[in-house]
């Protein structure tokens, strides 16, 4: 079908919008005045950005907490898709697509209010592992919306010869059907991924000391005002994740 | 099966290194308020780690420690805060035995209203409230209720504090600032709502940058904010309003979950040590709440009016007090009203 | 087979019951209890903090939140609907590239696409300084810190949301519709009222919700885009967990919050049925 010259010029003004934003601060982080007014290339920001101590570790913190809720969550999620879609459970699947439409503040104030309930009976701390938690419990249900729309176009026939060709549950599931998901799977493991790093609002209300992710010092960056510290920060997020779908894109195609 | 049991290692170890260090002492204070060596030296005399992170809210630090199990140490409440936490039962009583600096707290902060007795805070740097201001502004505010003058239009910042947009609508209509009153605080609400039109944001320290960088000409704002903005650009200057302005008092308190109470309290006893508190204010323009660094501080620091301002200046100050249940509920309800407007 | 499906479902639904429902009760055991003296949750048991909700505060800050939302949501679908369109009508290798370029700034910190927006419209910011530079204003323009801002900060933070489900729905269009349609003398402005957005009022519904819901939440965009003067529920919510400290009216909010959100979920099933999840 052809395009229509104004569908095509509005796309391109639509893609601008997108993109001019996100570019301009790229392009200004590389600016050597403070301020909006293009002085010459300077990498100061860059150089300040690494020599942030707090800054290097809350990205480790959300890379750490990112990887762990990713594997954990990605198992756990397609699990759960592969049992669901054996046999439909109303309760569970009910409640985990509530989850995914909880308000986050929602989702924070009730878990910061529950782990506070839970620490009049056991003495732990807010922390990594409260954090990791909770990031593995919101992202259980992107990934099952990922699996299962994979699943949804699975033959259930295939499973089922198998078994009549005397593999066991396990067999049949790790040999007939895993395989097929696999790509679906990749997918919900980025899905997951991102959501546990770029996630402020619930991280914030469940972490403690040793918790602080990159997300909560971009925020208290940029309340403060213009810093191009900031801007080197987000080059470099935006950077890193365009590499990283066209990398797992590649590797799904191939 | 393997590599499942390899990935669940490899979790396991990445989340073991977030473990409670027991040789480290977590301090959680407001932006700009310890020298660059404060810590380093704190760190290599008493042979432990220090984390320390910065907030710029009363309300964000409450946010993060009121779990009772946040994993902080020391935290930094203004005074009338602590009468809040001490009920939520989230204080440790000071051990004054531990703490042998304590006299060489000013005389004027040894029984501070908040906390008579000194049970489970120590004031460590105090405040007041005024108006920064661009010296380009025609003419130069001098009350609070030139904050209510329509050429700020956009370029007027309050304190997203409901207790200082409050005590700035109070004394420019002549009430206390500690006003339980429903009839003033409503007249103050008022005021309030009509001044919005005029701003830019509610913002605290956050303005600091924005002000040095001249989008913001006026901001409500605490003395030692606005000294380090006036540090960083010679347009700003800094005045107390006519009609009286609050006194802040920001204390050292150890949180009663800490399982360190006594590197805590050698913490905040390293605090008090009065070379350390003058080279504190001196780097970062404070007013010190130790009488015993006083002598010790450099002149320009000693005789800065905005930080020190002089007794006919302080004879305007009023201390901020920690209102009873029913008002706190009508103040909050009424800054609501504000933010909603 | 059944044993394996317990297996299989037991961590989900031990995550699920332990970090979601619980909490989720927790909360609304909250909004039937009274706030302590200086904060905390305390008995006695009371419907208070649901009545306070009816007061006409409370109802000016929910129909600013609706009004806000409804009009980044229609936004979202303006701009959407169009690029859908164009992209289902691209060839299947550009498809994929144009998809990614809607989906690449999406993949960025949230908080980074916001801040991208304080860059551009703050006083000394780029649009500012460029118009200034130009002559064409001399003081800069208050774009930052008003309402306007808080909008085109949700467009921008959500439009990916509509324009995945549209574009899904666009391509299964069925092709030959669309060119009988042609045949029988329809322009192609007729074609696209009478024809493509009735096919599409599934993709219009999933994709408005999608937008409307989040927004309706949002907590960081007003918070940094707003400058802390025009607050929506999200903030609501935040300032009586902390400000405030009055839990039990923050859970009966949070949990009126869910129930608009519910009751726009259930009408959306009524109309699409279990598909449009």
């Amino acid at each position: 079908m052809k395009q229509s010259r104004f569908l095509g010029l509005f796309a391109a003004l639509v893609y601008a919008f997108l993109h001019v934003p996100l570019l301009l601060l790229c392009a200004f982080s590389f600016n050597s005045s403070k301020f909006t007014v293009w002085e010459g290339f300077s990498l100061e920001w860059y150089r300040q950005m690494f020599a942030d101590t707090q800054l290097a570790e809350a990205a480790w913190n959300s890379l750490v907490i990112a990887l762990a809720s990713t594997v954990l969550s990605t198992i756990i999620g397609t699990l759960c898709a592969y049992g669901l879609w054996k046999r439909g459970s109303k309760w569970l699947s009910g409640s985990l697509y509530l989850s995914l439409v909880t308000p986050e503040i929602v989702t924070g104030i009730s878990m910061l209010a529950f782990f506070q309930w839970v620490f009049r009976y056991w003495q732990v701390q807010l922390g990594m592992h409260t954090v990791i938690l909770a990031h593995v419990a919101f992202s259980i249900a992107y990934v099952l919306l990922v699996v299962m729309a994979r699943l949804r176009t699975a033959e259930p026939a295939l499973e089922e010869a198998a078994l009549d060709l005397g593999a066991n549950e396990w067999q049949a599931f790790k040999l007939v059907t895993l395989p097929m998901l696999k790509p679906g799977i990749a997918a919900a493991a980025l899905l997951a991924f991102t959501v546990s790093f770029d996630d402020y609002v619930i991280t914030a209300m469940v972490a403690g000391v040793d918790s602080e992710t990159l997300p909560m010092v971009l925020y208290a960056m940029a309340r403060r005002g213009a810093n191009p510290v900031v801007s080197a920060i987000s080059t470099v997020i935006f950077l890193g994740f365009g590499a990283l779908i066209l990398i797992s894109d590649r590797m799904q195609k191939a | 099966m393997k590599t499942r049991r390899q990935a669940l290692a490899t979790i396991a170890a990445l989340t073991s290194c977030a473990k409670p260090n027991k040789n480290r002492l977590n301090v959680f204070n407001w932006s700009a308020y310890v020298a660059p060596e404060t810590i380093p030296n704190f760190e290599k005399e008493f042979g432990c780690k220090v984390r320390y992170s910065i907030y710029e809210s009363n309300e964000e630090m409450l946010a993060r420690v009121f779990s009772g199990n946040s994993g902080w140490d020391v935290v930094f409440p203004t005074h009338y805060i602590v009468p809040p936490m001490r009920e939520q039962n989230l204080l440790a009583e000071l051990d004054k035995s531990k703490l042998p600096n304590l006299p060489n707290l000013d005389p004027a902060f040894q029984h501070p209203i908040s906390d008579p007795d000194l049970n489970h805070s120590v004031p460590y740097m105090w405040n007041a409230t005024g108006i920064l201001y661009n010296k380009k502004v025609n003419p130069a505010p001098t009350r609070w209720a030139d904050l209510w003058l329509p050429h700020w239009k956009g370029h007027l910042t309050m304190l997203d504090d409901p207790a200082e947009v409050f005590a700035a609508a109070l004394r420019k209509l002549g009430y206390s600032l500690n006003s339980r009153d429903e009839k003033e605080l409503r007249a103050a609400q008022r005021e309030a709502v009509n001044q919005k039109p005029l701003l830019r944001a509610y913002l605290n320290t956050e303005v600091r940058d924005q002000a040095v960088a001249g989008d913001v000409l006026g901001a409500q704002i605490w003395s030692t904010t606005a000294q380090q903005a006036i540090e960083a650009n010679k347009d700003l200057a800094f005045v107390y309003p006519a009609e009286g302005f609050p006194l802040n008092l920001d204390c050292a308190v150890i949180l009663r979950e800490s399982p360190r109470q006594d590197l805590a309290h050698q913490f905040v006893n390293y605090l008090l040590r009065p070379e350390v508190s003058a080279r504190i204010a001196d780097s970062m323009r404070t007013a010190t709440a130790n009488g015993a660094a006083r002598p010790l501080l450099a002149p320009e620091t000693r005789n800065n009016p905005t930080l020190y301002p002089p007794p006919e200046v302080m004879a305007r100050a009023e201390w901020f007090t920690t209102v009873t249940p029913e008002a706190q509920r009508l103040r909050d309800r009424l800054w609501t009203e504000i933010k909603s407007a | 087979m059944n044993r394996l499906r317990t297996i299989f479902l037991a961590p989900s639904a031990a995550f699920t019951v332990i970090l979601f429902l619980i909490p989720l009760s927790i909360i609304v055991a909250y909004s039937f209890l009274t706030r302590g003296v200086y904060g905390g949750v305390v008995g006695p048991w009371t419907l208070e903090n649901y009545q306070r909700l009816f007061d006409p505060l409370y109802g000016i800050i929910l129909w600013r939140s609706l009004v806000m939302s409804t009009l980044a949501t229609i936004l979202c679908l303006v701009i959407a609907f169009p690029l859908a369109l164009f992209i289902a009508r691209a060839s299947d290798r550009a498809k994929g590239i144009y998809l990614y370029l809607v989906i690449l700034p999406f993949w960025t910190s949230f908080l980074v696409r916001t801040y991208a927006w304080m860059f551009l419209l703050r006083d000394t910011g780029f649009i500012n300084t460029i118009l200034t530079s130009l002559h064409i204003i001399r003081e800069p323009l208050p774009l930052l810190y008003n309402e306007t801002a808080v909008v085109v900060g949700l467009v921008y933070g959500y439009l990916p949301f509509a324009v995945l489900p549209l574009f899904s729905n666009l391509d299964r269009l069925d092709k030959n519709l669309l060119e009988s349609a042609a045949d029988l003398g329809a322009t192609p402005w007729q074609t696209l009222y009478k024809v493509i957005i009735p096919l599409c009022a599934p993709g219009l519904r999933a994709a408005g919700v999608l937008v409307f819901i989040p927004c309706l939440g949002a907590y960081l965009t007003p918070d940094l885009l707003g400058g802390g003067k025009s607050i929506m529920i999200g903030n609501l919510i935040q300032n009586q967990f902390t400000t405030a400290r009055d839990w039990p009216f923050g859970s009966a909010i949070s949990l009126a919050l869910m129930a608009l959100v519910m009751v726009l979920l259930v009408s959306l099933l009524r109309q699409d049925g279990e598909e449009a999840l």
